[in-house]
């Protein structure tokens, strides 16, 4: 009932004298609109003025402050769909009938695992680290094709059919994330052994790329062992192929990478030689603790 | 009014025919006034029902205490009823607010003047030649731009800012003033306004025991008071007396208090009673029931 809550409020509250009613409802932004001020129209009816001219500024700058100009934070545009751009990573892509071609012309050879420097070598493709590339990336395209086992180290893989492609084969697909000080030892080795200086070791991926790199459907390299080789069988029952015997491999194809190791063969910390065809090795323990870690 | 008003809850629970059995002499619908030096009648409750018009379809009559001024002691004499359409409205502030300032602007009148341009002295004569002189070049002396000259669109002449607010908003106005102040534990109802003396101290005192606001308003029904009361309020500030014709929002308000006299509330609840449920164009209304 509103008259006893009312009369409730009344009890309970102050006394109400001239000075406590409230203001009247008539000065609404809905009333004033209706019985619009003398002055006001004057200012919208004067000869002068940018009302007249029809030139007045956006939605919410005062014409007077403004002083015939937008302010400076309109003057500068927006362009919010290039949010994030600093830090986005590319990867350029290699299919795989780039890589079955590739190997029938005996550019790259199948037996031995196939790697970053060994599809530079090929001068197919011009990484630049400074452009925020970050490797290359595997794409489907030619996966009916594909018809040899090999041992892929890629940095990023795009869809399921081409893992499939690949492990239909009696292949093995690995990802692997390189950061660009170690991209740019890896793209060119030759010149990087040149400069002298020894191999770094490979840092760990950023906090948005980690999650893609232990999960075992990207087949990456900190993920579990045990989980890949079921994503494996998965793959398999889902594309409809059997997996080849796994003893049939050779070894070569069971040659992986430490996540620090960049090069196969060599770790980081060794400084290599071309000139004496020699490597030398730390033994101070602070760089074999520093680069083992 | 704390104790009286818990007590009023208690006893509208109970039925009015349980206390009519311990009724005194006096008629159920009207009171006999006393006179101004005799002590208190020994048989109490003088006044217990009052014959309501109108009467409310959904809440049932108010009741408050009924006082004397005649003694110091707070003794009280009966219970009076109220009818909830004057002493249970819907606490309407804005009306309130609209009464009130009816009251200050209907007789505002403006009477800033300015003389406009004809009513100048000579507007012929330059006050100095075109050329020549080093000053500006000017017509006559009393244009707008000098000083003491005519103003163009000044304020012309005695402006009325007369209004009459609509009868329903002055009787609504009415009724939610005195329903404020009745559940704001500031309306007292007495007798009559007859004192014993006519030494202000004894209505300052009184006032003060009984917790009685700063300022209060004696409503009477006549505009001729008992002189005790007269000489008391002349000289103390703050209380005031009025005839029932004078009430208006404005006072009731400004005054801490109301005290009020059963034939004054007798006759408010008529006029205002008679204005809630006419629906008469003023032209076809009839004559006002009561004079004023």
């Amino acid at each position: 009932m509103p008259i006893e809550r009312g009369l409730q409020y009344l009890r309970q509250m102050q006394r109400v004298t001239l000075k406590n009613l409230p203001m009247p409802l008539e000065k609404t932004l809905k009333w004033q609109q209706a019985h619009p001020d003398e002055t006001k129209i004057k200012a919208i009816m004067s000869r002068k003025g940018p009302i007249s001219r029809s030139a007045l500024p956006p939605y919410g700058i005062d014409p007077i402050q403004a002083e015939g100009r937008l302010p400076w934070i309109l003057t500068v545009p927006k362009e919010p769909y290039y949010e994030g751009v600093e830090e986005a990573r590319q990867y350029l892509p290699i299919s795989l009938r780039t890589l079955q071609r590739l190997i029938d012309l005996r550019r790259i050879n199948p037996e031995k695992p196939i790697d970053l420097p060994v599809l530079c070598n090929t001068k197919l493709f011009s990484i630049q680290p400074d452009q925020r590339q970050f490797g290359l990336q595997l794409t489907d395209e030619g996966a009916d094709l594909f018809s040899t086992p090999i041992n892929l180290e890629i940095q990023w893989v795009a869809s399921e059919l081409a893992i499939a492609a690949i492990e239909r084969c009696g292949g093995v697909l690995t990802t692997r994330y390189f950061d660009p000080i170690s991209l740019s030892a890896l793209i060119d080795a030759k010149k990087f052994f040149e400069r002298g200086e020894p191999i770094p070791r490979c840092d760990t991926p950023p906090i948005n790329a980690v999650e893609s790199y232990t999960d075992p459907k990207q087949r990456g390299y900190l993920a579990n062992p045990d989980s890949i080789r079921e994503e494996r069988q998965r793959l398999a029952q889902k594309y409809g192929y059997k997996l080849p015997d796994p003893s049939k491999f050779s070894s070569l194809f069971r040659l992986k990478k430490d996540p620090r190791q960049i090069f196969y063969g060599l770790e980081p910390g060794w400084l290599v030689n071309l000139k004496d065809q020699t490597i030398l090795k730390p033994t101070d323990a602070k760089f074999q603790t520093f680069y083992h870690s | 009014m704390l104790r009286s008003l818990s007590l009023v809850k208690i006893l509208r629970n109970c039925s009015l025919q349980s206390i009519r059995y311990f009724e005194s002499s006096t008629q159920s619908s009207s009171f006999s006034p006393e006179s101004s030096a005799n002590p208190i009648p020994q048989q109490l409750p003088l006044i217990v029902s009052r014959q309501l018009e109108y009467p409310h379809t959904r809440y049932p009559p108010l009741q408050a205490w009924l006082e004397t001024l005649g003694q110091k002691r707070d003794d009280k004499l009966g219970i009076v009823d109220l009818h909830p359409s004057i002493w249970q409205t819907s606490p309407r502030l804005d009306i309130l607010y609209e009464n009130i300032e009816w009251q200050k602007t209907y007789k505002k009148i403006d009477w800033a003047y300015t003389p406009p341009h004809h009513e100048y002295p000579s507007m012929r004569g330059k006050p100095w030649p075109q050329k020549g002189t080093g000053r500006a070049r000017h017509k006559s002396k009393f244009d707008p731009q000098w000083k003491g000259g005519y103003k163009v669109h000044g304020p012309k002449g005695p402006t009325s800012f007369f209004y009459v607010l609509p009868k329903e908003k002055r009787v609504e106005g009415l009724c939610t003033a005195l329903t404020v102040k009745l559940h704001q534990n500031d309306v007292h109802f007495v007798d009559s306004l007859d004192l014993p003396t006519h030494q202000p101290t004894y209505l300052q005192e009184l006032a003060e025991d009984r917790f009685w606001g700063p300022s209060v308003l004696f409503v009477d029904d006549t505009d001729i008071m008992p002189h005790n009361i007269m000489f008391a309020s002349a000289k103390t500030e703050g209380f005031t007396l009025m005839p029932v014709y004078g009430l208006n929002v404005y006072s009731i308000l400004k005054h801490t208090t109301l005290v009020l006299t059963i034939r004054a509330l007798n006759k408010i609840e008529k006029k205002l009673l008679h204005a809630l449920h006419s629906c008469d164009n003023p032209k076809d209304q009839p004559a006002p029931p009561d004079e004023p």
